[in-house]
């Protein structure tokens, strides 16, 4: 009982973490139409900048987490303008330019850090205690963050006039252009929130877990699996491959062995784009 | 004008060209190659076949980020025959070959269901599936630590494996090229261009897709076997997305418009960085790099320098040209 509790615990925090990084991926997808596999790069980059900020320079980790936030979703209007933009009709030479920029981010924490394994601290140090189950702080916040962020970016896309300037460039970019809509602009923001997003659920998860230089391959293939179980353009779609994808993930690996889990994973994902290529809600891109 | 004679022209500087490069490669050990030197090219051999293969898949319209997983099936086969049965690496590395081939043609009529990006996200996860499938087989496959220890194919010495992978490189090469410019490329490259039309003109579109994954198989269970009896060990990193992604940079920096891209890119990308090696960590960076300055300024790829070189060097002349008919007609009305 007190493990299905658990697992039922790190299911939603997975899912949480799992979504935030695969609307962020989904919302370049959909957009501008490329696969960002730089995205999982830049997840890492988030939980190194709070870490540099907090531990090496000492400040507050709020305020670290805060800037690093704003930094790392910055630099995203540059990744927009020099790295997607030219090659946003091109997919291999993207392919080839995300693996350049995992290349440069990746060496470069690991020439300066060392490639050892680190843990961020706390954010709220302490153990959260409701009946019969106890989970740590940390868990309670990533999920908490998780959720409110999830709601405020379904707000952002569903009732503000830019987020409703995204859903017609993911409709039709052509279409959108033609109505007057800066679809540069819409693909930069679009950028600045995954980005942004990234670094948020970077620093949550380097807190949960540890932190190394490789620490966003693995996150981002489940970004990229979510977005395929869910669909491209769709956010109610995306919460909910999210969160079968964060349950399958705490539990396939408690209930029977983790490798049988990872393969049943595959064979879902697999299945789905084979049968349905457009995912359970969204549409084909092409 | 004369353009008939002018292409044949440099159809045989092209063939003498490259009968020179291999004749410099087979006679190199003669010359006195390092041992180390060797052994990165022979890397670069198997590479080249990979990264080619890749090149054949995409003949047909359909760009694999997984390819690494069918040189992992056919290694694995051969390493585990060759392993605990104890059977000869020149009987176990063609069943390697035919069951990565079987498995190719398998998995290829589902595939054919998706097309474009779709097949490429299909690609990535049937090979991370194909690993996570390794690791439940742990005990015959070793799972992260991997095999090690699988029979060689010649004695400890570096020589003959330089040969023998020149050969399979050399000959694979021809095969694949003869393979493009057939009838069997061209229906590839139809379907490629675009799958309504080539079947509204009788292509069997499903099946040629099918039987170019099969043939792109059969070309990477080659390099896989070679690469399994040739560096005795194979580990869950051997085979993992990063290859595939290299090999997939491989062609894409080389330039996957051409024949000799994929041959372009491997060098250049494998030699580099060997040559480099004194950097140590900041080899990556020096990587990166040269895939930078490919994107941005060789949009045909490394193997297309020269012809954007000839270009830069003709342009001028053909800018006055075209300035001075500018000037004429200015002044005509």
């Amino acid at each position: 009982m007190n493990m299905i509790l658990t697992s039922t615990v790190n299911g939603l925090v997975l899912s949480a973490i799992y979504i935030l990084v695969a609307l962020g991926f989904g919302l370049q997808l959909s957009i501008m139409g490329i696969f960002n596999f730089a995205h999982g790069a830049v997840y890492m980059i988030g939980a190194y900048v709070t870490y540099g900020l907090s531990v090496a320079l000492g400040l507050n980790q709020w305020v670290s987490l805060l800037i690093s936030v704003i930094l790392v979703g910055a630099s995203g209007l540059l990744l927009e303008k020099f790295c997607f933009r030219p090659f946003q009709s091109k997919p291999t030479h993207m392919i080839v330019m995300a693996i350049a920029l995992i290349m440069i981010l990746e060496t470069a924490v690991e020439v300066t850090l060392g490639g050892v394994t680190r843990a961020l601290p706390a954010f709220v140090p302490g153990i959260f205690k409701a009946g019969s189950i106890s989970v740590d702080n940390e868990r309670v916040l990533a999920f908490a963050i998780g959720a409110v962020l999830l709601a405020a970016l379904t707000f952002l896309i569903q009732k503000t006039k830019i987020g409703q300037q995204m859903l017609a460039v993911a409709q039709d970019a052509e279409g959108a252009a033609l109505q007057g809509i800066d679809t540069h602009r819409i693909a930069a923001t679009a950028t600045v929130i995954a980005c942004a997003t990234a670094a948020l659920s970077g620093s949550l998860m380097a807190t949960i877990f540890s932190m190394n230089p490789f620490m966003g391959d693995n996150i981002l293939l489940k970004a990229i699996q979510v977005v395929i179980l869910s669909g491209i353009g769709s956010i109610g779609g995306v919460l909910v491959g999210g969160l079968i994808m964060g349950f399958l993930n705490a539990f396939l690996p408690v209930l029977i062995n983790a490798s049988v889990g990872e393969v049943i994973t595959i064979l879902i994902v697999l299945g789905i784009l084979l049968i349905r290529p457009k995912g359970l809600f969204g549409y084909e891109l092409f | 004008m004369h353009t008939e004679s002018l292409k044949r022209q440099r159809r045989n500087i092209t063939i003498a060209a490259i009968c020179v490069v291999v004749g410099l490669l087979f006679a190199l050990p003669q010359l006195g190659l390092s041992v180390y030197f060797m052994h990165t090219l022979i890397g670069v051999f198997i590479w080249i076949i990979v990264a080619n293969s890749l090149r054949l898949l995409g003949l047909s319209g359909q760009g694999s980020i997984g390819h690494a997983a069918f040189m992992a099936i056919g290694a694995y086969t051969s390493a585990i025959l060759a392993k605990f049965l104890g059977w000869s690496p020149w009987i176990t590395m063609p069943i390697g070959v035919l069951v990565t081939v079987v498995v190719g043609f398998l998995v290829a009529v589902p595939f054919t269901r998706v097309r474009g990006i779709y097949f490429t996200m299909v690609s990535l996860f049937f090979g991370i599936g194909v690993l996570a499938v390794n690791q439940v087989f742990n005990k015959w496959t070793g799972g992260y630590s991997g095999i090690i220890s699988i029979p060689r194919l010649f004695a400890y010495i570096k020589t003959p494996y330089y040969y023998f992978c020149l050969a399979l490189m050399v000959i694979c090469l021809l095969i694949m090229y003869r393979l493009e410019h057939s009838r069997i490329g061209l229906t590839w490259k139809a379907v490629a261009q675009s799958y309504s039309v080539a079947s509204s003109i009788g292509i069997n579109e499903a099946w040629q897709r099918i039987l170019c994954l099969g043939v792109s198989c059969f070309f990477a269970a080659i390099a896989g076997v070679a690469y399994a009896h040739y560096y005795v060990i194979l580990t869950q990193e051997t085979f993992s997305f990063n290859t595939s992604i290299n090999v997939f940079v491989y062609m894409t920096v080389g330039g996957a418009g051409l024949f000799a891209g994929p041959i372009a890119g491997t060098a250049v990308l494998l030699i580099i960085p060997e040559l480099l090696r004194d950097l140590r960590e900041y080899v990556p960076f020096i990587y990166a790099a040269i895939l930078l300055i490919v994107l941005f300024l060789m949009p045909q790829g490394l193997a297309g320098l020269p012809a954007q070189l000839w270009q830069l060097i003709k342009r001028p002349a053909r800018a006055k040209r075209m300035a001075s008919e500018k000037e004429v007609g200015e002044r005509a009305p």
